[in-house]
């Protein structure tokens, strides 16, 4: 397929957008910001044959909250995310994650769910999603299926979602005042750059810093986002000081399997994520300390 | 002097459009009747061509011609020095830059769909994929005369007897990265042919003259019949100093029957077939007494240059002129070797060679320091040589030398003076931070054995305004303000009514390159050596049309006055309009040289240098290994500065360039193919990773430069790399001799760091 011989149709709303999904007979792709979809259509990975563009089908950008849940429309970008003060508030940790993608250009072209869709192992708000319990509403146009994020992906770029569906729907579950978050990323350098490794965590902490309930989620260190589950159940070992986060951060390597390629070894890899979950933490616990 | 432009901050005459984006670069043109020209690179980084079949290529419907090395008119080479790289390969491909056939078609899909369509059968041969390697007898053979492409060498006094005697003496072997010039333009351009057979290059290059030459040799076709543009530039550093597209360009243009063909590389194409710094292997064994007096230098260099020389020979000799620093060392003995492989191609890049050459002695004089217990800036002055005085590789230093007064400015600059405050603010626990100090030099202008002269032309415009040209292109740097600001100087009028014209072989004249740090100082002598002569020309004028002596005619700003009356330059114009009479005037120049040759050395040593020194803050992530550069202090000598708002620009991208090679930046090459594709793992310092950057000048005039300027466009980005490879020692006790120094390398040499404390404690 060459690039000038592929087709774009634009849909109005959400249901042309379904109906046009439902479609059989022909190779289609949504694309949203594009910040993904444009790379990999100029590196000849991504030639559909038409491109269904979303991006300003704006009733699915939205931020809301309706009891203790967050809704997120698919369509918000990084922007959205980073100047919502709901969020800032009651999910500190996607907010930190979106903060990290890329740079200003990327946040304000990318969206949450392009980032979800693409489905890399160093998706950055894919672990804060992880953390924060992320369940996906997929819609077809007769159907509708509501997933935890830890089904949809398979492995690198593979997930469950069928041609005719797409992601209408996050939604996430509101941070108590108790509980707090922080996301940490290494790259090869500050913005503009693929991680190496990176974590999100999120704790539910009492007023002595004993941590009744933490998450803790790797990306970049395995074929999808890997929870730390034996660091998230050392958390509650006793009150948060710096042995305790020091021991638990030696056990991060034994969590994950990465591999090496040109932008680290997997050595050095393990070696990160417990150094990030150990500056995660430290960090966390000074976030913590200053509210 | 009190002067009105030179010395004062003037703001880039360019400035406007470029930054408004209205500036229309000559890969951003697009024409109605255009073709698109694509190149077909090789596949093997090492092999024999045994056919090409470009029947199914040329019948593809929308190709209009496919070329192979069968329709080259003249000589299927090109290169600066020794053209020894092909235009189109015959019978061998030596790197997967090697381009084998050319297409222009319709459209840039149809051209790519018509490289995929062009069988070249290969017979792989064996991969040189390492310097030292290709330097062993059981190598293949990469040119005929073998692998190594250049040797030079420069011995003075006795070095065995020096390392006897020598209270300290430290060894140490640094490997340099990859680099790659990284410019936003990558190389790109359009060709076409008239009717008349007068063919017109508009390609971004740094010497339209010699690009000219290129080509013509090329297409055996006489040069007076071809015209190359080569400014303005996205951005080159010795990029573009090389052949890319121009041969490739004018080739097609033979065949697409007038249409303009052009030709854009994509970013991965550009990583490909680009020209490269040179990686090096440098072993380097430096001693001193315990005064600090440094007593001997011995260093062997081995540079990998890739498939073809470009200019690697002349980047090996100026890293061995180089190699011994700004300081005056009795006994050396250096050795430098250009050697060939399969790993792409290598060639001019900013600093040539020095880069590779200042991380040794710089890393050594602070080994030496600490060993000894001495400040690194008092060891360092004492050891630099003055004007007047021999400098290592044995000449006597007749230029301005500023490096005593750098390192003076250092000492007293508040980041050195507060750096244990400074070290003991860092940001997190696990931190550390370091300062350190280091000073460079770098050679202005060609060197012995090849000619190196400046030219200018002022025409006076209709509208009294003036046009200066000047061949040194606009490559970025900003050197068309500079030489705005000295025409308007010395023509006493507005930097307004001067126009500037670049890079240009019809327009402006021979002056040589953009390279070598020399377009400031030697453009600017040529430009100051033809202004007398347009203004005797106006008093001239106005003389005779007035019917007075010259002596009674006043230049003043924009006009000319004589006995109340005002005489507009217009006026002037018209006047010799009417008479026929050229309203254009020249300047030449020829750089000073030295008289001899160091025997040996490839064409050491320079008349002139330029000399900085670096203060760098950084602060080392010991988690991580992350090294984040806080603050740097630049202090150069380039002699009078033209224009400080310029030496800034300069002095603040070099800074930029050097942290990017220091941390961040290779490209990586494993048995002859590249593994970096693009910038998505080609890493470049962002605005994130631009720390707070001083400038502060220390003025050394150099006689022979206009108002009393020296070139500085390489030596900015030189000493901070030694200087932060320092600042991480100072830091966290970890040396890193291999480049970039990455989160990974800093993060194991702290492991090693700690396995050795503990066994040492054992
Ligand atoms: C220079 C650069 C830097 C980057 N840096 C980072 C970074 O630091 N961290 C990071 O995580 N990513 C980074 N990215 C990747 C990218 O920006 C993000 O993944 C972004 O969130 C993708 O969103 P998008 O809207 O642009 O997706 P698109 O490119 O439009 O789409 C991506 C994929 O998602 C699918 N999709 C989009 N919307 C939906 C939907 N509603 N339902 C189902 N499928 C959908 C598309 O079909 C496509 O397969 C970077 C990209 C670039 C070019």
């Amino acid at each position: 397929m060459l690039v000038s011989e592929i087709d774009m149709i634009t849909p109005s709303s959400l249901s042309e957008c379904l109906m046009q999904l439902s479609k059989e007979g022909r190779i289609h792709r949504l694309i949203a910001g594009g910040t993904d979809a444009a790379v990999r259509m100029k590196e000849g990975k991504w030639r559909p044959e038409i491109w269904i563009n979303i991006k300003n089908l704006n009733e699915l950008r939205y931020i809301q909250e309706s009891e203790d849940c967050i809704y997120i429309g698919p369509l918000t970008t990084h922007k959205d995310i980073i100047y919502s003060p709901l969020l800032q508030r009651k999910a500190d940790v996607l907010v930190d994650a979106a903060r990290e993608v890329g740079a200003t250009q990327m946040q304000n072209m990318g969206t949450i769910g392009g980032n979800i869709g693409t489905a890399s192992p160093a998706g950055d708000t894919l672990p804060a999603l992880y953390v924060l319990g992320a369940r996906l509403e997929l819609t077809s146009l007769s159907t509708k299926r509501i997933i935890p994020i830890e089904e949809f992906i398979l492995g690198p770029g593979r997930t469950v979602l069928k041609e005719n569906e797409m992601i209408t729907k996050i939604l996430i579950k509101s941070q108590k005042p108790n509980e707090i978050g922080i996301f940490q990323k290494l790259g090869p350098r500050k913005a503009q750059s693929i991680s190496i490794v990176n974590v999100a965590i999120s704790l539910t902490l009492d007023q002595d810093l004993k941590c009744r309930e933490g998450k803790i989620a790797f990306g970049s260190v395995a074929p999808t986002i890997i929870r730390a589950r034996k660091c998230e159940s050392m958390l509650s070992l006793g009150t948060i000081n710096d042995e305790l986060i020091r021991n638990i951060a030696k056990i991060a390597w034994k969590e994950v399997m990465p591999i090496s390629d040109g932008r680290a070894t997997a050595t050095y890899r393990r070696d990160m994520a417990s150094a990030l979950l150990e500056r995660g933490l430290y960090r966390l616990i000074r976030r913590w300390d200053n509210q | 002097m009190n002067t009105k432009w030179v010395g004062k901050r003037v703001k880039r005459i360019d400035g406007p459009e470029k930054v408004t984006g209205e500036l229309k670069y000559m890969t951003d043109y697009h024409f109605d009747n255009m073709v698109w020209g694509k190149v077909l690179r090789s596949e093997y980084p090492h092999a024999k061509i045994n056919s090409i079949d470009i029947e199914a290529a040329k019948n593809l419907p929308g190709v209009i011609c496919v070329l192979t090395h069968k329709d080259i008119p003249g000589f299927n080479g090109f290169g600066i020095v020794v053209p020894d790289q092909p235009v189109l390969c015959s019978d061998v491909v030596r790197c997967t830059g090697d381009a084998v056939a050319l297409v222009a078609a319709e459209t840039l899909e149809i051209a790519e769909q018509a490289l995929s369509l062009i069988k070249v059968d290969y017979e792989p041969l064996e991969v040189v994929a390492d310097a030292e390697y290709a330097l062993r007898d059981s190598a293949p053979k990469l040119h005929p005369d073998g692998n190594l492409h250049s040797h030079v060498k420069i011995n003075n006094g006795n070095i065995e007897k020096a390392f006897e005697e020598a209270d300290i003496i430290v060894e140490n072997t640094f490997y340099s990265p990859r680099q790659m010039h990284a410019f936003i333009e990558t190389e790109g351009g359009w060709g076409v042919m008239d009717d008349e057979g007068f063919l017109t290059i508009r390609c971004p290059g740094q010497y339209a003259y010699r690009d000219r030459m290129q080509i013509a040799r090329s297409l055996a076709y006489n040069p007076e019949r071809i015209r190359v543009i080569s400014s303005p530039i996205g951005g080159a550093f010795g990029g573009k100093d090389e052949i890319t597209v121009q041969i490739y360009l004018s080739l097609l243009a033979l065949h697409t029957k007038g249409r303009p063909v052009k030709i854009h590389l994509s970013r991965e194409e550009s990583v490909i077939a680009g020209i490269k710094r040179h990686p090096f292997k440098v072993q380097m064994k430096t001693a001193a007494k315990k005064d600090g007096t440094l007593l001997a230098n011995q260093v062997k260099a081995i540079g990998d240059t890739g498939a073809y020389a470009s200019l690697g020979g002349a980047v090996i000799a100026l890293a061995i002129e180089h190699s011994c620093g700004p300081y005056k060392i009795p006994n050396v003995d250096l050795e430098g070797f250009c050697v060939y492989t399969n790993n792409g191609i290598a060639g001019a890049f900013r600093g040539f060679g020095v880069n590779q050459v200042c991380m040794g002695i710089e890393t050594h004089m602070d080994m030496i320091a600490e060993k000894l217990g001495m400040d690194p800036i008092e060891l360092r002055k004492k050891n630099v040589y003055h004007q007047g005085e021999v400098s290592s590789v044995g000449h006597i230093v007749k230029s301005s030398v500023g490096t005593y007064k750098t390192l003076e400015t250092a000492e007293n600059c508040e980041l050195w003076k507060n750096r244990e405050k400074y070290k003991s603010e860092v940001s997190e626990p696990w931190k550390k931070r370091g300062v350190s100090v280091a000073t460079s030099f770098h050679g202005i202008g060609m060197g012995i054995g090849l000619p190196d002269y400046g030219a200018a032309s002022i025409e006076l415009l209709p509208d009294g305004t003036f046009l200066v040209g000047v061949g040194c292109e606009e490559i970025g740097g900003g050197n068309s303000t500079a030489y705005a600001q000295i025409a308007a100087e010395m023509l006493n009028c507005d930097i307004s009514n001067i126009k500037i014209v670049q890079g240009d072989t019809q327009k402006t004249l021979d002056g040589g390159t953009v390279t070598a740090s020399r377009s400031t100082y030697t453009g600017g002598r040529a430009v100051a050596a033809a202004a007398p002569r347009m203004t005797e020309l106006l008093i001239q004028t106005a003389a005779e049309m007035l019917n007075l002596d010259s002596s009674q005619i006043d230049l003043k700003p924009n006009h000319i006055s004589a006995h109340g009356e005002i005489i507009p330059y217009k006026s002037i114009y018209k006047y010799l309009y009417n008479h026929h009479r050229a309203t254009r005037v020249e300047g030449h120049f020829y750089l000073p040289k030295e008289k001899e040759e160091i025997k040996g050395s490839g064409g050491a040593p320079h008349h002139l240098y330029g000399y900085l020194t670096h203060v760098v803050m950084v602060e080392v992530d010991t988690l991580t290994g992350e090294t984040e550069v806080l603050r740097v202090v630049s202090i150069p000598d380039a002699g009078k500065v033209i224009n400080p708002q310029g030496l800034e620009g300069q002095t603040e991208g070099g800074a930029v360039m050097g942290i990017g090679y220091t941390l961040y930046e290779d490209v990586l090459i494993e048995n002859g193919y590249h593994k970096t594709r693009n910038f998505t793992d080609y890493i470049i310092p962002t605005i994130r990773e631009t720390p707070l950057i001083e400038t502060f000048p220390v003025e050394e005039p150099e006689q022979s430069g206009p108002f009393g300027a020296k070139g500085i466009g390489e030596v900015v980005m030189i000493p901070i790399i030694a200087a932060i490879m320092s600042a991480i020692y100072d830091a966290t006790g970890a040396r890193i001799r291999h480049l970039p120094a990455t989160p990974e390398r800093v993060f194991n040499a702290l492991k090693d760091l700690k396995k050795q404390k503990v066994q040492s404690s054992r």
